[in-house]
């Protein structure tokens, strides 16, 4: 086995899957002593894109910048793993798709209530591309990794197994097959937010009719929300039996538990969660597999709940 | 052929509504462990609808005939089984 490179590459992101790297703590010295890290944004200071075994790409392709990067990186690296839920589905930054470019900039810069207005920077900055896209509309990729970020045991895994030449053992599980609380029937009746009232720290959010999207995520995270009082938020993107199932929807398999758990009403969890659905759909609008489901009318459930608001109503 | 069903033990949370879904009885609750488990595998029809149902994805079927879902999207399905 000779020394594996690895360049990593950092595009429309937080920054978050590049820490978990740091996150292996002294498992990284595992690492390290098998692959050799070449261009990495936040280790090293290689500016170019030498020739290496594996790339490891962060981000979604929000604009010009990160396609000519993606390119690049596809070009120099055998193996590219999208890594992070931004690269995998295009992540939060995927809800920009509901706007146009111009309108977020429009509310940016030119009419932010908050700071001073100002035209939105023309030199310089990387023009915004007309829509965010996951790393896979632009370059052929390999592997996915998904997790926001991926917890340091799964990237430990998969780097592990491309050093090793193995399959990497990953489960498709969901975030409830890590979580420990109880998950029963009760006679909960009404749909809370996550605002009201305290949640019982020993019972499933969704026995306590909270909204939690535990079991519509992939686990990629070893469940330490849930473990910790706060309800999944779907950061890992959707199950297998979501995104491949035309048929079957973050909010529908929601719904069909949580009315079997509780005792409300299917119909008014399924509307609860279009109400607000930017939220829970936000990590994986921007790929195909969730934004083109027959089922996933985000516009119709935006203006339905403006509609709402303008009305008076919720 | 021998139809195999197994519960991952660690990933189910005893919810019970594999029991409640399964239309032949094949589960059953474990009072001592508080979880599912299978009582009757000879009696699955390979519905999958516990698989659907169940939170933690924590069901598998081993040794069934799947039928291939003309409705899935080919490229979609390629997807996943590169990920990691």
């Amino acid at each position: 086995m000779g020394e594996v490179t690895v360049n990593t590459e950092w595009l429309s992101d937080c920054s978050g899957c590049h820490v978990a790297i740091v996150d292996l703590h002294e498992k990284i010295l595992n690492v390290l002593a098998a692959v050799k890290i070449q261009r990495c944004p936040v280790l090293t200071d290689v500016k170019d894109y030498p020739k290496a075994r594996v790339g490891l790409v962060s981000g979604a392709i929000r604009n010009v910048h990160d396609r000519e990067a993606a390119l690049k990186m596809r070009e120099s690296c055998d193996i590219v793993i999208a890594w992070g839920s931004c690269a995998v589905f295009g992540g939060p930054a995927g809800a920009g798709n509901i706007h146009t470019p111009e309108e977020i900039a429009t509310a940016v810069y030119l009419e932010n209530k908050t700071t001073t207005p100002a035209p939105p920077p023309s030199r310089q900055v990387s023009p915004l591309e007309s829509k965010v896209t996951p790393l896979d509309t632009v370059i052929y990729v390999d592997f996915y990794l998904p997790g926001c970020p991926p917890h340091p045991l799964f990237v430990f895994e998969a780097l592990s197994a491309l050093v090793e030449g193995r399959e990497p053992e990953t489960a498709k599980r969901s975030v409830c097959a890590k979580c420990k609380r109880k998950m029963e029937k009760t006679e909960v009746a009404e749909l809370k937010s996550n605002f009201e009232g305290i949640p019982d720290p020993e019972r499933c959010f969704l026995s306590q009719g909270y909204t939690c999207l535990g079991s519509v995520t992939i686990d990629r995270c070893l469940a330490p929300c849930p473990s910790n009082g706060v309800p999944c938020t779907g950061c890992a993107g959707a199950t297998m039996q979501v995104l491949t199932e035309p048929n079957r929807d973050i909010r529908t398999e929601i719904a069909e538990r949580m009315s079997r758990l509780t005792r409300i009403d299917r119909e008014e969890i399924v509307r609860s969660l279009e109400r607000s659905a930017k939220s829970h759909y936000s990590y994986t609008m921007a790929t195909s597999m969730i934004g083109e489901k027959p089922t996933f009318l985000i516009k119709r459930w935006i203006e339905d709940e403006e509609a709402d608001y303008e009305a008076g109503g919720r | 052929m021998a139809l195999e069903i197994t519960v991952h033990e660690q990933s189910c949370r005893g919810c019970e509504l594999c029991i409640d879904i399964c239309p032949t009885k094949v589960f059953t609750r474990d009072e001592e462990k508080r979880l599912c488990t299978v009582a009757h595998a000879e009696d699955c029809i390979a519905c999958l609808s516990c698989t659907y149902i169940c939170p933690s994805g924590a069901i598998e079927h081993r040794d069934i005939h799947l039928v291939k879902n003309f409705y899935r999207d080919e490229e979609f399905c390629r997807k996943m089984g590169r990920f990691l």
